[in-house]
């Protein structure tokens, strides 16, 4: 499929730890799962930088809790 | 400049024969031009010929309306989208875009799992039998399915796929062995459909029988 280039990550136990939870949870290879983050981080960046807001909705109440990133 | 995934044949619904054709990644400005300036009249003109008749639109191509420079305007940058074409004979003979970040499986059984979200979808209007009595190519759809499968996998979604499908693209998804979930209200009330690992290969494997 689409080539990829490989890199040493450093992480800490307790990091590597969430890593490899989020790994299990999601039924994804480590690097999937930091592939995932990636996507998600640089999106919400380019949203914040045309001025928008990330919000989290509750989908039973529609209560809407602003994620606030300082 | 974008590269090769995959060499595929394409067949030629006239002989039978089959032409080498090229998945490539990702859609550029080439690709975008083929639609502006060989997709685009054909639509046009299929627009012009339907409204001349007075054919209801809602029988009217229902992707008439597809802008895919805006899409790809929309996307431009951002890791969450990928983008393929199939070419040959110098030209673009269909093209898919998918989100691999915002989407997540439904079957009770892969529920909140990831896939890759198919967006959009579309083959050369002179390959689709709702624009030309004669259609050039066969199976520009299903090898675009079968690349959504394999970036499935090499994602490590294990071959998961979803899409909301256009009516009268329901046929063909219900062909591709996905499963229907019925009409979205969430979104525009279009029908829902996905595949998991083993109807994708299932769908592989018959593909390679045929």
């Amino acid at each position: 499929m689409i080539s990829k280039k490989t890199m040493t990550l450093n992480l800490t136990d307790t990091e590597m730890d969430a890593l490899e939870r989020l790994s299990a949870q999601k039924d994804l290879t480590k690097t999937a799962v930091l592939r995932q983050a990636l996507r998600l981080y640089q999106l919400v960046e380019a949203r914040l930088v045309r001025g928008e807001k990330l919000y989290f909705e509750n989908d039973a109440t529609k209560e809407k809790a602003e994620l606030m990133l300082v | 400049m974008s590269s090769i995934i995959e060499r595929v044949p394409l067949i030629v619904r006239a002989t039978g024969d089959e032409i080498d054709a090229e998945i490539r990644h990702p859609i550029e400005e080439s690709n975008l031009h083929d639609w502006e300036t060989k997709w685009k009249p054909i639509v046009e003109a299929t627009e012009k010929r339907l409204r001349a008749q007075g054919i209801p639109r809602a029988q009217w191509p229902q992707d008439l309306h597809w802008d895919w420079r805006k899409k790809m305007t929309d996307m431009r940058g951002l890791l969450s989208g990928a983008t393929f074409t199939i070419e040959c004979e110098k030209a673009t003979q269909g093209m898919m875009a998918v989100n691999v970040s915002n989407a997540r499986a439904r079957i009770e059984q892969q529920n909140g799992q990831h896939l890759v979200y198919v967006e959009y979808l579309e083959a050369a209007p002179w390959n689709r039998k709702d624009h030309m009595a004669a259609p050039r190519f066969r199976g520009v759809g299903s090898i675009l399915i079968i690349t959504a499968i394999a970036l499935s996998r090499s994602e490590d979604f294990k071959g998961r796929i979803g899409l909301h499908s256009l009516p009268q693209a329901d046929e063909f998804y219900t062909r591709c062995g996905m499963t229907d979930l019925g009409a979205d209200p969430k979104y525009y009330n279009l029908r829902y459909f996905e595949m998991t690992p083993e109807q994708a290969t299932k769908f592989l494997e018959g593909k390679e029988k045929s």
